[in-house]
């Protein structure tokens, strides 16, 4: 049966502070930056109004925000940051150190370009620069899936078979600072599906006292690296499973968990792309189809782990894709593209893959632009 | 899907208006809506946009609006930084003015009219030297075009400012809403 929602109107920073608050974190440790502040302003004031019974530790940089993050995790307790562009940088030895220390932290990251030139808008480009370090990362279309990403990254991280890091990626102004509607859970009906992190993947035990981060050869490190990639690829079919079970109990999903496919299952053109580029795309794809053309879409949701076996599948049996990026590999080419280019060689799939890059520094990308790009994709022979 | 423009000066509570007309089309009026503010280096007193969409359809674009039903000018002096050439001739323009604006006149445009920033000063809604006519023209646009009534504003409002703060910010829209004109220029 599924719960019920009160409709609500809010930011998508606002949904990511109501998924935090829902899941009752205990440490919040964070620091403010454009266009992640509201995300950390709302918490903190849950926690002075008494709703969240959370400490919240004020640092004096993202570098200390993540690491007051790590030691609550490694006490074994639910933990909670958000951060963005110059700030995620700024954390960067502790991003991957969270990421290979296995910590089931939680940390929104709300999508701005990097500097220089200086600007505060939406591109992909901080997140996509920490996709080697072991962190799940999910790119979310709207402030809904914000919410629900939210709330399913405390299960994933906090599964002792993962016990990996979650990082749901929200587009900087276009969701963090647009009201939309919310289908809102309760507090309670939320609590009851994230559960208490009782069972802690990792802990401080005075009884049992070990060393956290000590000197290590080569064999050992190997083992924890390759336990890493392991863990990854069993998240692709937690991430499935958690969507599954999100239907069920909220009644909504998201594709599979991994992608999402709109339109028809074989089409001449299939438009990939990421976050609320993906959303936009569906509008260009009926607009396409009203002019005859064949054109479906594939949104990657989940970009780490990377759904091999999903995207594979799905360009197997479709004619060309047009992959759209939001951030570039400077010397090679967007990543989304790069990726997809590398899992369809590997599995002898030989559907022709063309890139464009669009939307950096925060670059509007309306559904007319995605229609122009794939009409020139369609008429391209390759 | 409707789209609206709308124009204010930082400071006059434009953003905050966007996204209580939204809330009240989305919590009252069982549509869907998105109140998008155009973010930048702006400060009190700069030029500062934000789009509204309202549709009886969930809404998958997150780009601004480009071809607007309406347009919505918080400020006179800014009604020539919208270009209405693109803004659907069908659509109205709602602007804060005491008459109908010298660049509209017999432009057969619809525009609806009414001097907000009297309405405001007169219930005290001034802060840090700011009149705030965010509810006042949002009572105009209410009166200019059939999107939201009037009592789903009021609605709006009082749930986002609370009994305490709400009734200036009520007495505001209801009374531009009775003192707008609406007219074919």
């Amino acid at each position: 049966m599924v719960v019920k929602h009160n409709k609500k109107s809010m930011t998508g920073n606002d949904a990511a502070a109501f998924a935090a608050l829902y899941a009752q974190p205990k440490v919040i440790s964070a620091y403010p930056i454009t266009p992640q502040t509201t995300i950390i302003e709302k918490l903190s004031q849950y926690v002075d109004d008494g709703l969240l019974d959370a400490e919240f530790i004020i640092v004096e940089s993202e570098h200390s925000a993540l690491a007051g993050c790590m030691g609550a995790a490694w006490s074994g307790v639910r933990t909670f940051t958000a951060t963005s562009s110059q700030g995620l940088l700024y954390m960067a030895e502790n991003v991957f150190w969270s990421g290979y220390g296995r910590l089931p932290i939680v940390m929104p990251v709300v999508n701005r370009c990097l500097a220089p030139g200086w600007s505060i808008y939406q591109d992909l480009q901080d997140s996509m620069a920490f996709r080697d370090a072991g962190w799940i990362q999910i790119y979310t279309k709207n402030n809904q899936e914000v919410f629900d990403s939210v709330l399913q990254g405390f299960r994933i991280a906090e599964d002792k078979n993962i016990a990996l890091p979650y990082m749901p990626c929200l587009d900087g102004f276009v969701i963090s600072h647009t009201t939309a509607q919310v289908d809102l859970p309760s507090a309670e009906d939320s609590f009851n599906f994230v559960g208490e992190y009782s069972d802690p993947v990792i802990e401080v035990n005075t009884e049992k006292p070990w060393i956290f981060g000590g000197l290590v050869g080569p064999e050992k490190f190997i083992k924890d690296r390759t336990d890493l990639m392991e863990a990854m690829e069993r998240a692709k079919k937690k991430i499935v499973d958690m969507n599954k079970e999100f239907g069920e109990y909220f009644g909504r999903t998201y594709g599979n968990g991994l992608i999402e496919i709109y339109g028809d299952d074989v089409a001449d053109l299939t438009i990939v792309s990421m976050g609320t580029i993906a959303d936009e795309a569906q509008d260009a794809v009926d607009v396409l189809k009203e002019e005859g053309l064949s054109v479906n879409e594939m949104r990657v949701r989940t970009f780490r782990p990377f759904p091999e076996e999903d995207i594979v599948e799905f360009a197997k049996k479709n004619h060309k894709l047009l992959v759209i990026d939001r951030s570039v590999s400077f010397g090679h080419a967007g990543q989304l593209r790069i990726e997809i280019e590398a899992v369809l060689h590997r599995n002898n799939v030989d559907t022709p893959v063309e890139g464009r890059i669009m939307g950096l520094g925060g670059e509007d990308v309306p559904f007319t632009k995605i229609v122009a790009a794939a009409k020139d994709a369609l008429r391209s022979k390759m | 899907m409707i789209e609206v423009i709308q124009i204010s000066r930082g400071g006059s509570g434009g953003v905050t208006g966007a996204k209580i007309l939204a809330e009240a089309a989305i919590m009252y009026e069982g549509l869907y809506a998105q109140a998008i503010p155009k973010y930048g280096s702006e400060r009190r007193g700069a030029a500062v946009l934000a789009y509204v969409r309202f549709d009886n359809k969930p809404i998958r674009i997150h780009s601004p609006v480009y071809e607007a039903n309406h347009a919505l000018v918080l400020d006179l002096s800014l009604l020539d930084r919208i270009d209405i050439s693109t803004v659907d001739k069908e659509g109205t323009i709602v602007v804060n003015s005491k008459e109908v604006p010298e660049s509209l006149k017999n432009s057969g445009r619809k525009v609806a009219y009414v001097d907000a920033t009297g309405i405001s000063q007169e219930l005290g809604l001034v802060l840090s030297g700011f009149t705030l006519v965010n509810m006042t023209m949002l009572g105009a646009f209410v009166k200019g075009t059939n999107i939201v009534s009037i009592d789903n504003l009021e609605k709006a409002i009082v749930s986002f400012w609370g009994e305490k703060r709400a009734p200036k910010n009520v007495a505001a829209a209801l009374q531009a809403y009775e003192e707008t004109k609406v007219v074919i220029a």
